[in-house]
């Protein structure tokens, strides 16, 4: 062997050396396995998708419904709402953080904070990662230059909370809070951002034709979804009794016995409270807890799980 | 008996990955390449986990995924210098005066058309035989002496290193 040989051998070598853990790709593959696919149930499925499609066209063909408010603001959530594709997930994250907190508006978030944490861990100023896609280009003079899978990417470091931003097929957004390395934790969290079509979330309440944007909980049994209407009124959907406060008298809503407040209003309907709230006492909590459309079997199985 | 694909998994992902990260000189494109060829062995592995030598098999999956992918690719910008690298895992301490020129030799194999890159990378780093190479990349043994013959010239000739940091075009010959 003459030097270039060895020369090209101890390169390899080295090269070798920056072998990727292999976690990311394990986690990728334990979320995108795919299952045997039944080819025949599959043919019958879409023969009869494609007849009910014909006959839906049929049917549709001559009439013509005129947009609704709701359509321009529905459209700019990805997927319409219900089911709304995530997009994003990281494959790797600090040992013992778990998914609390999801937002699917304009953005799109996700948060993992450490298993275990109480009360309302993404807001209480502990330790969490945030995944963000969307957004808005970041801003200020305190950024700096790095790279996320060769990609350009931006890092600013502020009371504690990195934040790392590049543009992936998306803008997208690490933050980390509340470690002393966040940094060096932002950026292998972006690194093991991998596009993931199948990472959907389905919200558990429709109001208006909105469904809800925020979701959170510690785990899959408790639960709260909320959502802003006509700008004044926080409506929520929960597995847990609400807080009321002030003196209450019964009132009937969604034809049950509720509870009315001052400034909201809660019923216990089934498996879950409705309440909504508002700055300031207005019919129109009771009205908006009338019109909340349950979704028959929501998804959280999400809520308290890692990777 | 056939192992499960678990425990095919559990014991050669990182062997895998090994081998991906020295064909592509690019960490991230090795766990893409991995991860696609282990979800598409998984759902043939019926049939892969029953052969001789699965792993053998699983890394010929490999090096042709990374040789159509590739190919697909040919025509896009892969980052490729010691900052990528080292963003995933930070290089071993090195000392020796040997680090430049391994660095160097690596940006030069790194431009290697995808075939010579792959027959250097089987000779020298998998220490494989020219028919074993020919095996692998589905070619004459006398196509992979010429395509180690003409790597090594190519690798030979004097060549500065371009400053780290800096991303190489990888838009090399799909020959």
């Amino acid at each position: 062997m003459n030097d270039t040989e060895q020369l090209v051998k101890d390169a390899l070598g080295k090269l070798a050396e920056r072998t990727p853990h292999p976690g990311p790709t394990l986690n990728a593959l334990r979320r995108k396995r795919k299952r045997p696919r039944n080819v025949f149930l599959i043919s019958v499925a879409g023969m009869a998708a494609v007849a009910v499609l014909i006959f839906a066209g049929v049917i549709a063909s001559d009439r013509y419904t005129p947009p609704s408010g709701n359509d321009a603001a529905a459209a700019l959530i990805p997927g319409n709402g219900q089911s709304v594709a995530l997009k994003y997930a990281p494959h790797w994250l600090p040992t013992g953080y778990v998914e609390n907190f999801r937002l699917v508006d304009r953005e799109v978030h996700r948060v993992w904070v450490p298993e275990g944490a109480k009360g309302f861990p993404f807001t209480d100023g502990g330790p969490q990662i945030a995944l963000i896609a969307g957004g808005d280009q970041p801003e200020g003079v305190d950024w700096q230059d790095t790279t996320v899978r060769g990609l350009k990417a931006k890092i600013a470091l502020r009371d504690q909370t990195a934040e790392l931003v590049w543009h992936a097929q998306d803008l997208l957004k690490v933050s980390v809070r509340g470690f002393p390395d966040a940094r060096q934790v932002a950026l292998q969290v972006a690194e093991s951002v991998r596009a993931d079509s199948k990472v959907v979330h389905r919200a558990a309440f429709k109001l208006d034709g909105r469904y809800a944007d925020h979701t959170w909980g510690s785990k899959p049994a408790d639960w709260e979804a909320m959502s802003i209407w006509k700008n004044q009124v926080s409506v929520h959907v929960g597995t847990l009794p609400p807080q009321l406060v002030g003196d209450t008298k019964p009132v009937v809503v969604r034809g049950r016995e509720g509870l009315r407040t001052e400034k909201g209003v809660a019923v216990f309907d089934g498996s879950v409270w409705i309440w909504a709230t508002a700055e300031s006492n207005t019919d129109l909590v009771v009205e908006a807890v009338n019109k909340v459309e349950l979704v028959p079997s929501p998804d959280t199985s999400w809520i308290g799980k890692g990777l | 008996m056939t192992p499960s694909f678990d425990d095919f998994v559990a014991e050669q992902v990182t062997p895998l990955l090994r081998y991906a990260t020295v064909l592509t000189c690019d960490p991230h494109l090795a766990q893409d390449v991995v991860q696609e060829v282990l979800l598409r062995a998984q759902q043939k592995w019926d049939r892969i986990g029953a052969v001789d030598l699965p792993h053998a098999y699983v890394k010929r999956m490999v090096t042709n995924e990374y040789l159509s992918w590739r190919r697909r690719r040919a025509a896009k910008d892969v980052a490729l210098c010691m900052t990528t690298l080292e963003s995933v895992t930070p290089p071993v301490g090195d000392t020796t005066h040997h680090y430049d020129e391994r660095e160097a030799m690596l940006q030069r194999i790194a431009k290697l058309p995808r075939k010579q890159r792959a027959a250097i990378v089987l000779r020298y780093y998998e220490n494989y035989e020219d028919s074993e190479i020919a095996q692998m990349l589905g070619c004459a043994e006398g196509t992979v002496r010429s395509h180690i013959s003409r790597a090594l010239a190519t690798l030979r000739m004097d060549h500065t290193p371009e400053p780290a940091g800096v991303g190489l075009r990888l838009g090399e010959g799909l020959s």
